[in-house]
């Protein structure tokens, strides 16, 4: 009848809709890879049942996934130095490191944290029970990908009150061509303990294929957890990230993403807030160029009450560059007194530039605040005006704009080498002279 | 819960029986229930319809069959079996009728019920009503007095009949018939609706309205309107619904086409009320309706709805602003009630350049229902300077129901501004507190603090519509404070 069922369970893929030809493609995929590598035989039922991404699978509207399906080949080169990347993508970082190059643990150049209360290994290396499928496995045809063929990654525990003295820095390179590099990161963070992360993804400009990462990551009560996350790959590689954020009560998160460069990215993040007071903080920014494509889905889960979170994403689409932004808030029956706020702003620069943007609201409970914002503009005519005329070049002037608009999302992130590292790309990108100048006398 | 008054308030309000729930005995004439070519035949030849009418149904069929019921809206409802419905009911009267007293007196019954007086109408509000009963119309007033002006305003089958061209060149343009599975659905077996021709430069003088009821148990109601404004004309078009109580889920499958042709403006407004469905939900109308208009060079079309009842409603009316220069507007006040459900909102689709459009939707959630507003705003490549405003609000009333907020943005154009914020909140405690101290009682408190919410919607309201608008807010809301 009309009585509405109580919406318990969030779906991400509401009503499933397969689509024969793209599933076709997807079972090629999956043929393809056997070939290559050996599975974890993890999620196989949900890649059987699940939709396979096409455009009318509503999480997947706007994102073309046709790059995924070509050719892959065994990655040539497994260690940092044969690729010729340095370890530690930030210069005058002093932070604990474990890299991995095409989907493998470079023992080498990696140092793992040496701290009591701290275990830190590859997954490759220890010998453990493999993690049941999670909401986003169950929900999404890559993340259950992720599942069947991530064989290394990061796992990492924080004992409780531990608090670890320097960031931990997971550095990923994509070297080559046709690579498919899968990676599953564990984190675990017990009571009052904190960590500041660091993810950093870079490849080289000769380099192609997919990379495919998934964070698990369980906060429990009051620890707090900072995750700075910076995408500066060159080449044609195809990334896909997906972070599941659980969080205890009162426990704090702030993630930052940041997407410099890629020819095509899409971020899956997802929080979910378990228990009372949690506070939770999701910020980004994306500045494609050329022909890249940049997708952001975030979920916000509010299971329980007294929880904020606070959402500020911004864009600036050069080229035929394209953007995709998709926030959901949800707010489940009983967490009344949620706070939730989000932001999405974005700056079309050219002609054929475009963003796609979703700002979605599911809200079952009353005494709940909650918001979102999304606007889509141009440079402030009269701000470029009152800059030239003072005498600042029109390039330099819009600069300038651009760090003001992306500014408090860059103020956000919590280490501030990588900050400074993420300015100095930017503008080294996009050619901002006198952006990298004041970074360098600074 | 801070008020102890407030679950016996909620009570009343939610045992409050549906206050046009009566049915009127007329003898109808009723086609089989079930659906196919024969049937579709047998409404055509009812409608006197010529040869290319029948075709243009038996197409819009062929191509339903082929589709499936969508299943993205926020909406849980038992899917209706479309082989058991009948599609043709006609209240039976054989001759023309010239005046008033030639109307069957029951429907007079009916239309009194209603707060419809025909005479009072026309002699007061200056209102012309094109009255429908279940699919055929049966009173037309000032038709003379539109006449004058070269204003067309008739049932949906005299229009076949008497202006095939128009019809030929507008019917379906707006909405084709495959646009959607309830589109192909109503091309295919609509009874009747009204047609409306607004010649070039005429300002119409009055408000046109239309009163649709679904009257007989057990069939759909699938109503045409089509509204063309030529050149440089005005029309503002009312309309409003209810339906007597039933037990069965009643279908309802309309489409609204609106043509607004260069420096042309429309001005649509619809108070709906159609029967909710008890406390449980059982009963009440499905209302999957596609609503859609086109503007030309500096036309403007504003859409207005108070969308009050109906179990479920699934209804987006939307703007093409194909012309340069054009303006479109989108204003929704939806409330929903116990197990009301309601996914509704708007697209606007900006071609031309210098195109404007401004949304403001506010829900209210009550009961244990769910309101969601949906909504597109995508401005194409040729359209430069294009500038959008969209606003929606929820108010939430209690802690078992839903707000929902699902805007879709697509931009591709640097030239455009579009700006949506949201916001969701509780009715504020605080303010009713205020207007207790007052001596305000809370039920005139939440009118009043629903009612201002609202405003910016009701205002654009013509006035004898706000009126009634106002009336079921409160009807609808009084003390149902969470």
């Amino acid at each position: 009848m009309t009585g509405t069922a109580e919406p318990i369970v969030m779906d991400l893929q509401r009503k499933p809709n397969i689509h024969p030809a793209t599933q076709a493609k997807g079972e090629a995929l999956l043929a393809a890879l056997a070939d290559l590598r050996t599975g974890t035989g993890l999620a196989t039922e949900y890649l059987k049942e699940l939709p396979v991404p096409h455009r009318r699978v509503e999480r997947w509207k706007h994102t073309p996934v046709s790059g995924f399906w070509t050719t892959y080949e065994a990655p040539k080169v497994q260690t940092i130095q044969a690729a010729g990347c340095e370890a530690c993508p930030v210069p005058g970082l002093h932070a604990y490191r474990i890299v991995f190059v095409n989907g493998m643990f470079d023992a080498e150049a990696s140092d793992l944290p040496v701290h009591s209360g701290v275990r830190c290994e590859p997954v490759s290396m220890i010998a453990s029970a493999p993690a049941e499928a999670g909401n986003l496995e169950k929900s999404d045809w890559f993340a259950a990908l992720n599942q069947s063929h991530a064989t290394e990654g990061m796992k990492l525990h924080v004992d409780k009150g531990v608090v670890l003295d320097r960031p931990l820095l997971v550095h990923h390179h994509t070297h080559g061509q046709k690579s498919a590099n899968f990676l599953r990161h564990e984190i675990q963070v017990e009571s009052n303990a904190q960590v500041q992360l660091i993810h950093w993804s870079t490849s080289n400009e000769a380099a192609s294929g997919m990379v495919n990462i998934m964070m698990q990551l369980d906060v429990a009560s009051g620890a707090t957890v900072a995750l700075d996350k910076v995408q500066d790959e060159a080449g044609q590689v195809h990334h896909l990230a997906f972070e599941q954020i659980n969080q205890a009560q009162a426990s704090q998160v702030r993630v930052h993403t940041g997407t410099i460069q890629g020819k095509w990215v899409r971020n899956d993040l997802n929080f979910r807030l378990d228990g009372e007071g949690c506070d939770a903080v999701l910020n980004g920014f994306f500045l494609p160029k050329d022909n890249e494509f940049v997708d952001n889905h975030t979920t916000v889960d509010h299971c329980a009450a007294h929880c904020t979170s606070s959402e500020q994403y911004q864009g600036i689409l050069y080229g035929s560059s394209s953007g995709v932004f998709n926030g959901k808030v949800f707010v489940r029956p009983h967490a009344q007194q949620t706070n939730a706020y989000q932001q999405n702003g974005n700056i079309l620069v050219t002609d054929k530039a475009t963003i796609n943007a979703k700002p979605e609201l599911e809200i079952y409970a009353d005494d709940v605040k909650c918001s979102h914002g999304c606007t889509i503009g141009q440079f402030d005519e009269e701000a470029l005006f009152y800059a030239r005329s003072r005498g600042i070049g029109e390039s330099e002037a819009k600069a300038m704009l651009v760090h003001a608009f992306i500014g408090d999302v860059l103020d956000g992130f919590a280490v501030q080498e990588v900050r400074m590292e993420v300015e100095h790309r930017l503008a080294t990108k996009h050619g901002w002279d006198t952006w990298n100048d004041t970074l360098e006398s600074a | 819960m801070a008020y102890d008054g407030n679950d016996k308030v909620l009570e009343e309000v939610t045992g409050k029986s549906y206050e046009f729930g009566f049915t009127t005995d007329i003898e109808s004439d009723k086609a089989p229930a079930g659906l196919n070519e024969d049937i579709i035949r047998l409404i055509s030849s009812k409608k006197e319809e010529p040869e290319w009418m029948l075709k243009w149904r038996l197409e819009a069929f062929a191509v339903w069959k082929k589709m499936e019921e969508p299943n993205w809206p926020h909406l849980q409802y038992k899917k209706p079996d479309y082989q058991a419905i009948s599609y043709y009911s006609a209240p039976k009267q054989k001759k023309q009728l010239n005046s008033l007293d030639e109307v069957d007196p029951e429907m007079r019954k009916t239309m009194d019920k209603l707060g419809i007086s025909m005479e009072e109408q026309k002699r007061l509000s200056g209102v012309a009503v094109d009255f429908v009963m279940d699919s055929v119309s049966v009173a037309t007033s000032f038709k003379e007095k539109l006449g004058e002006l070269g204003i067309i305003f008739c049932s949906m089958s005299d229009a076949v009949k008497e202006h095939p061209e128009l019809i030929k060149k507008y019917l379906g343009s707006v909405v084709p018939t495959k646009d959607n599975f309830f589109s192909a659905l109503n091309a295919a077996v609509f009874t009747d609706g009204s047609f409306c021709y607004i010649p070039k430069g005429v300002r119409c003088p009055m408000e046109l309205s239309t009163y649709f009821r679904i009257n007989e148990s057990g069939t759909g109601q699938f109503e045409r309107t089509l509204v063309v404004a030529d050149e440089a004309s005005y029309v503002s078009y009312l309309e409003g619904c209810t339906a007597p109580q039933r037990d069965e889920n009643q279908l309802h499958a309309a489409v609204v086409e609106l043509v607004a042709l260069d420096e042309a403006e429309i001005k649509y407004s619809t108070v709906q009320n159609w029967y909710p469905g008890d406390a449980e939900g059982k009963g009440g109308v499905f209302n999957f309706v596609t609503k859609r208009g086109i503007c030309h060079r500096r036309s403007k079309i504003s859409w207005t709805q108070v969308e009050t009842g109906s179990a479920v409603t699934w209804k987006y009316p939307s703007c093409i602003l194909k012309g340069d220069h054009s303006v479109g507007e989108f204003y929704s006040v939806a409330v929903t009630n116990n197990a009301q459900q309601a996914d509704t909102g708007t697209k606007m689709i900006h071609l031309g350049k210098n195109t404007h459009s401004t949304i403001i939707s506010k829900g209210i959630s009550a009961g244990k229902s769910h309101n969601s507003y949906r909504g597109l705003v995508q401005i194409m490549p040729s359209a430069d300077n294009a500038r959008n405003f969209s606003q929606c609000d929820s108010l939430l009333m209690t802690d078992t129901s839903g707000a929902h907020t699902f805007p879709y943005i697509e931009v591709k154009n640097p030239t455009a501004k579009v700006e949506h914020e949201a916001t969701t909140s509780k009715i504020g405690e605080d303010q009713i507190f205020y207007c207790l101290q007052r001596g305000i009682d809370e039920e005139q408190a939440i009118s009043l603090i629903v009612n201002g919410y609202a405003k910016e919607v009701l205002n654009q309201l013509p006035m004898e519509f706000a009126v009634e608008a106002q009336k079921l807010l409160s009807i609808s809301l009084e003390g149902s404070v969470g």
